[in-house]
């Protein structure tokens, strides 16, 4: 006990001493276990307003970038086996290249037919036509004779009705290229019917088809066997809320930023308003989508860039017109 | 004089450990129990503070906390973003689904769906794996206190497979969240993903989450929102309050928690009065003698006043740190997790011990005060 002092009391000194550095401790324990409730900045940059948008009236709109043209889902006149098929996505076509063949055989087989049957129509006419000078040779040769006694008249009215027999025959024959020909046009036509072009200079976006598949006209519910459109610019179709579409300032360029890169800002021109309030689509690729929000939807061009595909979606933030709102601030 | 009545106190060891115990239970019942409730109301929050990144909650007119909401149309993202001061906003997707496991067990979870692109909304901190696991497919995390009523201790959860709507979700990060009230699973996910498996109604849209321009203030931008757009919009604290007001009003938490605090009071009062009292009749006669010799009644009840300083100092320290031990040894229990002692509790205990003292000293003193010399004859 030479350490401690002599008259130390557990009760009337250690004890107090003990607490108070139990309070301490407690207090700091308290202390630096206070949770963190700080607002934190979001690590990725979520789409917002950039520019001279972002302290000034604004709307904002989800949209979906497409060719200028739309997507045109090229379809087949007639139905058949595919042959060949001449493009694949990404390809830039011109007007009027072929873009798939559909099996001709038919068609070619039928041009055939026709083909034969003009032969045919034609040595018919030569015939007829051989017949008929050759009656009329004969027929001349009685008028010509002056001795009525020369010949008999049963020979004549002979003659007579081979010359219009042969005359009818050759109208016939003549009927019958006509025919003919024309049965060869329609096999032409059918067989250009059955070579698919592009409608217009642009992209192909998709092909769904391939060579020994089977194109139907009728139906219609699958999906379609190329898609094309003219990419060149490209445009983005936003969807805005109706209850805001008084607000918009229709003609001022909209900043867009693709989804997943809200950092990239590419300003786009406007192009156009759809005439029409439309039920909003909705891109949730649920089967059994239900709306009740209408959208008035803006066209908008949108610069010469990499970083835009069609089908995307985007966020747009377009200027507004100074609402009365904006005077209370 | 005042060392006197501290070894008068100390004298009687029984009652002055009597005293201790009686003050140190009523500290660590009052403090205990106030940081229990304090937390468990807090959990009504949880949902606002497991989205650090928003300053503003945009919601429908009726919603009232995270988890009593009524979904939006989705052009109200857009209606939100055309607000000046809203520097961005993003949808958040709160809803239930139930879920199958590979037992064929079907349980209730929450579906959480975070933006797409920014992942905000998601909690600060993953426990396990990266927040980018959640740009995988079909990709989900589950939340740590979630995981263990999912999963036994030896599975671990990553990479285990769900069915959820139909849908398949493989879970590819375990989120370090604070529990909700309910502590049901919770289950974040990307908010395309959520929409496939939470089952289709109209409006999906739960909230859309607000950060604020710089130089606003979120309680400025919240009412321009109101105004705006029509939907309802709190501030993250205002919000976060809504959350703990739920739950006090519809559970009976707080009046349980009161009974609770009362009676660590009542204790507190019984016992130190009844061993105060009686440590004081007791030495009654020292106290005679004390003012035989002259001491004056306030110098008396300046005595008693360091003795009844000396037994709450102590009692007080053994209650608050009893309470600390009680939250640290209980802290790896998933039901405790993220428990901590507010700064306010102890002062309030404190309080309470002065009360409690003061109450017990001045019963005590009165019978000291009225004694005269002669008691010590008696």
């Amino acid at each position: 006990m030479a350490i401690l002092p002599r008259n130390l009391s557990f009760s009337r000194q250690i004890l107090p001493i003990l607490a108070v550095i139990g309070v301490i401790v407690a207090a700091w324990y308290i202390i630096s276990g206070q949770p963190d409730r700080e607002i934190v900045e979001p690590a990725e940059q979520p789409p917002k307003a950039v520019g001279a948008l972002a302290d000034a009236p604004r709307v904002a709109g989800a949209g979906v970038v497409e060719p200028a043209s739309e997507v045109i889902d090229i379809g087949s006149a007639l139905s058949g086996l595919v042959t060949e098929v001449r493009v694949r996505p990404g390809d830039r076509v011109a007007q009027g290249e072929v873009l798939f063949r559909v099996d001709d055989r038919a068609a070619r087989a039928s041009l055939a037919q026709a083909d034969a049957a003009i032969s045919e129509a034609r040595a018919a006419i030569s015939e007829a036509m051989t017949a008929q000078r050759t009656a009329r040779q004969q027929l001349d040769l009685y008028r010509s004779l002056t001795d009525p006694a020369a010949v008999s008249r049963a020979e004549v009215i002979r003659a007579e009705g081979e010359e219009a027999a042969a005359t009818s025959r050759l109208g016939l024959a003549r009927a019958r290229l006509a025919a003919a020909r024309a049965a060869a046009a329609t096999a032409r036509t059918e067989t250009e019917r059955l070579t698919v072009r592009a409608p217009i200079a642009g992209e192909i976006l998709a092909v769904n088809i391939r060579p020994g598949e089977f194109v139907a006209t009728q139906g219609g519910s699958s999906q379609p066997f190329i898609q094309m459109g003219d990419t060149d610019p490209l445009h983005v179709r936003i969807d805005i809320d109706e209850n805001e579409v008084a607000r918009v300032k229709l003609g001022a360029p909209a900043v867009i930023s693709p989804r997943g890169a809200a950092e990239l800002h590419v300003e786009a021109q406007f192009v156009r308003a759809e005439p029409q309030v439309v039920p909003k689509r909705s891109l949730t690729n649920s089967a059994a989508e239900r709306v009740d929000v209408r959208v008035l939807q803006l066209i908008y061009a949108l610069p010469e860039s990499e970083d835009f595909r069609v089908g995307q979606q985007v966020d747009a933030f377009i200027a507004a017109k100074d609402g009365p709102t904006d005077a209370e601030d | 004089m005042l060392w006197i009545a501290i070894r008068m106190l100390t004298g009687d060891a029984q009652k002055f450990y009597g005293l201790l115990f009686g003050i140190a239970f009523s500290t660590l019942l009052i403090t205990q129990q106030m940081t229990i409730f304090v937390n468990l109301v807090q959990r009504g929050a949880s949902g606002v503070y497991n989205a650090p990144e928003a300053e503003v909650w945009v919601m429908d007119p009726v919603s009232r906390t995270t988890d009593v909401s009524y979904a939006m149309p989705p052009t109200a993202l857009d209606k939100v973003r055309s607000v000046q001061g809203v520097e961005w906003a993003v949808p958040h997707l709160r809803a239930v689904a139930n879920v199958r496991t590979k037992e064929g067990d079907l349980e209730g979870v929450g579906v959480i769906g975070v933006d797409d692109a920014t992942l905000i909304g998601l909690p600060a901190r993953m426990a396990k794996g990266d927040k980018s696991v959640l740009f995988a497919p079909d990709a989900v995390a589950v939340d740590d206190t979630g995981s263990l009523r999912f999963f036994p201790p030896e599975i671990d959860p990553v990479g285990q497979r769900l069915e959820l709507n139909d849908q398949r979700a493989v879970i590819r990060g375990i989120a370090d969240s604070i529990p909700s009230f309910t502590s049901t699973v919770v289950l974040y996910t990307r908010y395309s993903n959520a929409l496939n498996f939470v089952p289709g109604t109209r409006n999906r849209l739960s909230f859309v989450l607000v950060g604020v321009s710089e130089g606003q203030t979120p309680s400025e931008v919240a009412a321009r929102i109101e105004r705006e757009t029509g939907l309802k919009a709190r501030t993250r604290e205002e919000f976060a309050q809504a959350g703990i007001d739920f739950i006090i009003e519809n559970t009976g938490i707080p009046t349980n928690f009161g009974i609770t605090v009362f009676l660590g009071f009542v204790v507190g009062v019984a016992i130190v009065g009844l061993t105060f009292s009686l440590f004081i009749r007791d030495n009654i006669k020292q106290f005679g003698a004390l003012k035989a010799i002259g001491v004056t009644n306030a110098k008396i009840v300046r005595m008693v006043a360091a003795q009844a300083g000396l037994v709450g100092l102590i009692g007080y320290a053994l209650g608050v740190i009893g309470t600390v031990v009680f939250i640290l040894a209980f802290s790896a229990n998933p039901f405790f997790k993220g428990f901590y002692i507010p700064w306010q509790v102890p002062l309030i205990s404190l309080v309470a011990v002065a009360i409690i003292l003061a109450i017990t000293g001045f019963i005590a003193l009165r019978s000291v005060l009225k004694t005269e010399p002669a008691a010590v004859f008696r």
